[in-house]
């Protein structure tokens, strides 16, 4: 059986690590949420006045229709967090324990929705689904009626997140490794009871982790529930939000309150994620070599394929064709007609070719660049975080998960009014700097999460062996845990990047003059009425960004550090 | 070692590289904030560095999100130039002090009513219906149409809690008293949805799952009609709103000279072509355009005193029920 972490540790080891991690917090994340917080106590703190704290507190909560917004708004996470459980646990399971056939190609055909803007994919949803959309085009029916619905929210949003899941379970599952599966075999359980009292039990860490940030990209998530569901009347705190940025007058200190709700509810989240892992850090993670690998599925492979072809179908080749099909026709209006295709928008962005790819190049960098960042700020903070018992442990890791729960436009907001504060030496503003400012804030959960599930399969044994003979903490550090948890590392950072190329809600807010993302040059197609420019670019913009998870995903397979 | 130390290696290296993409204003530069249209400001911004030398820098939002940024941001501003897409915010920001007095001598041919001491109107567009003909309904003529059984939840609307102009539309229609309130009870039974910004509303339109748009930005429908678009633009007879988009300077602005430069630019008889291009009616007079202008419209007005809370909730609990 796997032993159990021994209790709490004594402090004061790798000081420099813990006041490092301090540091980036402290600049990534406390400061611009002082400023959230602040602005939502301090009408004009924008002009620098501290005048008329609260008074518009009242206001704000005095709607009758918050409770009702924070009532959807916990439906609508519990419903996604239900629904991704139920894909992506058994797939990821499945990938972790078993030899999948074609995993590699499932592996990347599951980042794709990572790569798909959730308004982009939305949007293709709309099309395909609606009356007279695609799929009537095509099929001759329609689904609008269960599209614009609450249940065509969950259905669409559990299709963009899912990933999240599927990724940290697979992983964890394959670091568990088929030792202990194999033991259970050995002493003669059969799969099931296996599966239920070995395997789940064990990534449990991975799969809190991941749900929590599942939960938090739902109650934030804009886009999605206001294009679908907002007609039908269901709206979420995010759409209060939202509709307090959107024209004038604009009200910050409102939009700012209400995301504060967010983090309440994030906090309670919180809260349940840390009991599903309290006691149950199993040490599996040992350095030594598994001794069979993942198992061959036998006469279980065909289905199992098939599951995943499946998902593969709902969540990457119907919004992917939906964008293609809109980017390769004339007019939406002249729908699937032969005379209507034509490769008018993709000869339009060659026209533009500089702006285009002025775009691409600085979305690339930014992903990249934040893919690095986050990947070591957060191993650095997972290792604090994990080996740390007290309080202030748990309000810096509370702080880790922060900034997925609040929507990106206050995060936004919130690191103007930080940077613009006059009695800075320097500043990140109007720079591109923001970006990765805002990039790493927002993108900082996702390492953090994976690594903290995988140093609690690892446990402090192999690390203490390295200290007693005699490496300092920084080395055991780099030689010990981090080549243990790159795996999982670096499918966060995989998905970091996905993010951070294709961002828009604070972008559009953030962006330096004269800077383009690739998401700022989508969204101005859009804003101008240009649907099948905008789709154009965004399925060159998702083929580029696929391309890098694959050739990183194809390395580590070839070097033997992946999976 | 090895693997922590190229890692930090490879993110100060990345980090260095973006030090290389970072982009300062330059000195002489005029930094213009705008509502869109986008493909305008970039036209507007090439054709002024071409006759100036001087750069724009350009940041483009919704005035909404370009009103946070500024409001954010106002402790240490960056824009020179403001341009929304809503009268409001020249008023409020001329009550609050934050303009600089300037009268362009190429504003002579605006109308009084788009300018005043600080601010005055690049160009204008107007709410109207945007129709399918390919939706096997009778092309409409009036808003009150839009409410009979032909058009059973056939019938979108940008939602006036996010737009200031659907917001005015709904404002007028609701005082007008051959219409009032009525009419948006009857939309709302009729089965309108009120599906979000103005893109929401229209694209359902354009591929035929609902008929017509009440209340599209008529530029932007234009502009798609251009494009080849099945969808027609039909200015109501009892009337319309406009959105004029004025254009101010910050009293912060560190190269006034240049930003005057910029307005007197979009004024000239270049700059205004350049707009009716943009299928905006153009602020001056003067000038030609391929689309209705605003003396072809009958234009409503909405009372400055209306109280904005009241009707979207009201509106709320006629057609949106939210």
């Amino acid at each position: 059986m796997p032993s159990r972490i021994p209790g709490p540790r004594e402090s004061g080891r790798g000081g420099s690590i813990t006041a490092a991690v301090v540091l980036a917090l402290g600049v990534l994340v406390v400061f611009p949420m002082a400023f959230v917080v602040l602005q939502a106590i301090f009408p004009s703190i924008g002009a620098g006045s501290f005048a008329a704290p609260f008074s518009l507190i009242p206001q704000t909560f005095g709607d009758p229709k918050l409770v009702r917004w924070t009532l959807n708004t916990l439906a609508l996470g519990v419903c996604v967090v239900l629904a991704s459980t139920a894909v992506a646990l058994p797939l990821g399971a499945l990938r972790g324990l078993f030899r999948v056939p074609l995993a590699g190609l499932w592996d990347v055909a599951f980042l794709v929705p990572f790569t798909i803007p959730p308004y982009i994919a939305a949007l293709g949803w709309i099309t395909t689904l609606q009356r007279n959309g695609y799929l009537e085009q095509l099929a001759g029916f329609n689904l609008g009626g269960f599209l614009f619905s609450f249940w065509g929210v969950v259905f669409v949003m559990t299709l963009n997140v899912f990933p999240v899941v599927y990724f940290g379970v697979s992983r964890s599952m394959a670091s568990i490794g088929g030792r202990y599966v194999d033991a259970a075999q050995v002493c003669g359980a059969a799969f099931w009871p296996m599966f239920r009292r070995i395997a789940v039990p064990l990534a449990t860490p991975a799969m809190a982790g991941s749900l929590l940030l599942v939960f938090a990209m739902s109650i934030e998530e804009f886009g999605t529930p206001a294009v679908l569901a907002a007609r039908s009347g269901f709206l979420v705190l995010v759409t209060g939000v939202e509709q307090r940025l959107s024209d004038y007058p604009v009200d910050l200190p409102g939009a700012a309150s209400l995301s504060l709700v967010l983090v309440v509810l994030a906090g309670i989240a919180f809260i349940a994620q840390q009991r599903m892992v309290t006691g149950r850090d199993f040490r599996t993670l040992t350095g030594r070599p598994a001794s069979g690998g993942p198992r061959p599925l036998g006469r279980w492979a065909i289905p199992c394929s098939a599951l995943f072809a499946l998902l593969a179908l709902a969540a990457t080749i119907v919004p992917v064709a939906a964008v293609l099909l809109t980017a390769s026709t004339r007019t939406l209006s002249g729908g699937l007609a032969w005379g209507n295709f034509s490769t008018l928008h993709f000869a339009e962005i060659r026209a533009n070719a500089n702006g285009a790819l002025d775009a691409l190049v600085t979305s690339f960098l930014l992903g990249i660049v934040t893919a690095l960042l986050t990947g070591l700020i957060g191993t650095l903070a997972a290792f604090v975080l994990v080996r740390s018992r007290s309080r202030a442990g748990r309000l810096l890791d509370f702080l880790t998960v922060l900034p997925n729960t609040m929507p990106g436009v206050v995060i936004a907001v919130g690191l103007i009014l930080a940077w613009t504060q006059p009695w800075l030496p320097l500043t990140a503003y109007n720079t591109v700097w923001i970006l990765l400012l805002a990039y790493c804030c927002l993108l900082l959960p996702y390492p953090v999460r994976y690594a903290t599930a995988a140093l609690r399969q690892l446990g402090p044994s192999l690390e203490e062996a390295a200290r007693v003979s005699g490496a300092a903490p920084a080395r055991a550090l780099a030689r010990i845990v981090v080549p243990l948890i790159l795996p999982a590392v670096t499918a966060a950072m995989l998905l970091v990047f996905a993010v951070a190329a294709r961002e828009l809600v604070a972008t559009v807010l953030l962006a330096p003059v004269g800077t383009r993302t690739v998401a700022l040059f989508i969204w101005r197609q859009f804003d101008q009425g240009s649907i099948g420019l905008g789709m154009a670019m965004s399925a060159i913009a998702i083929a580029i960004t696929v391309t890098v998870p694959a050739i990183a995903m194809f390395w580590l397979r070839r070097t033997g550090q992946g999976l | 070692m090895r693997t922590l130390r190229s890692l930090i290696l490879a993110a100060a290296t990345a980090a260095a590289a973006g030090f290389v993409f970072a982009g300062t204003a330059a000195a002489d530069s005029v930094t213009v904030y705008t509502a869109g249209p986008a493909g305008l400001i970039d036209k507007l911004a090439a054709g002024f560095k071409q006759k100036t030398g001087t750069d724009v820098d350009v940041f483009q939002a919704t005035t909404g999100k370009m009103m946070a940024r500024l409001q954010a941001e106002a402790a240490n501003p960056v824009a020179d130039v403001v341009i929304s897409a809503s009268m409001d915010t020249a008023t409020d920001f001329g009550k609050q002090g934050l303009l600089l007095d300037y009268q362009s001598p190429n504003a002579a041919k605006v109308p009084d009513f788009l300018k005043s001491a600080n601010y005055v109107t690049q160009g204008i567009s107007a709410l109207a219906i945007a129709w399918n003909p390919k939706s096997g309904t009778p092309k409409p003529e009036d808003w009150s149409d839009l409410a009979k059984p032909a058009y059973k939840d056939l019938v979108t609307m940008p939602d006036p809690k996010s737009s200031g102009s659907a917001y005015e539309l709904v404002a007028a229609l609701a005082s007008a008293p051959s219409l009032g309130w009525d009419l948006f009870k009857s939309l709302g039974e009729n089965g309108m949805i009120v599906p979000g910004a103005n893109d929401q509303a229209v694209t359902p339109v354009l591929q035929g799952a609902k008929a017509a748009v009440f209340g599209a930005v008529d530029y932007l429908a234009f502009g798609q009609i251009k494009k080849g678009e099945s969808l027609e633009v039909v200015f109501p007879k009892s009337g319309t709103v406009i959105a004029p988009r004025p254009m101010m300077i910050l009293k912060s602005s560190k190269h006034p000279d240049q930003a005057k430069a910029f307005i007197d630019y979009v004024l000239s008889d270049e700059g205004q072509a350049m707009v009716a291009d943009a299928q905006l009616m153009p602020a001056r007079t003067d000038i030609q355009a391929s689309r209705p202008l605003i003396g072809d419209l009958k234009v409503l007005e909405v009372d400055p005193a209306n109280d904005r809370d009241a009707t979207l909730k009201k509106f709320s609990e006629e057609v949106a029920k939210n």
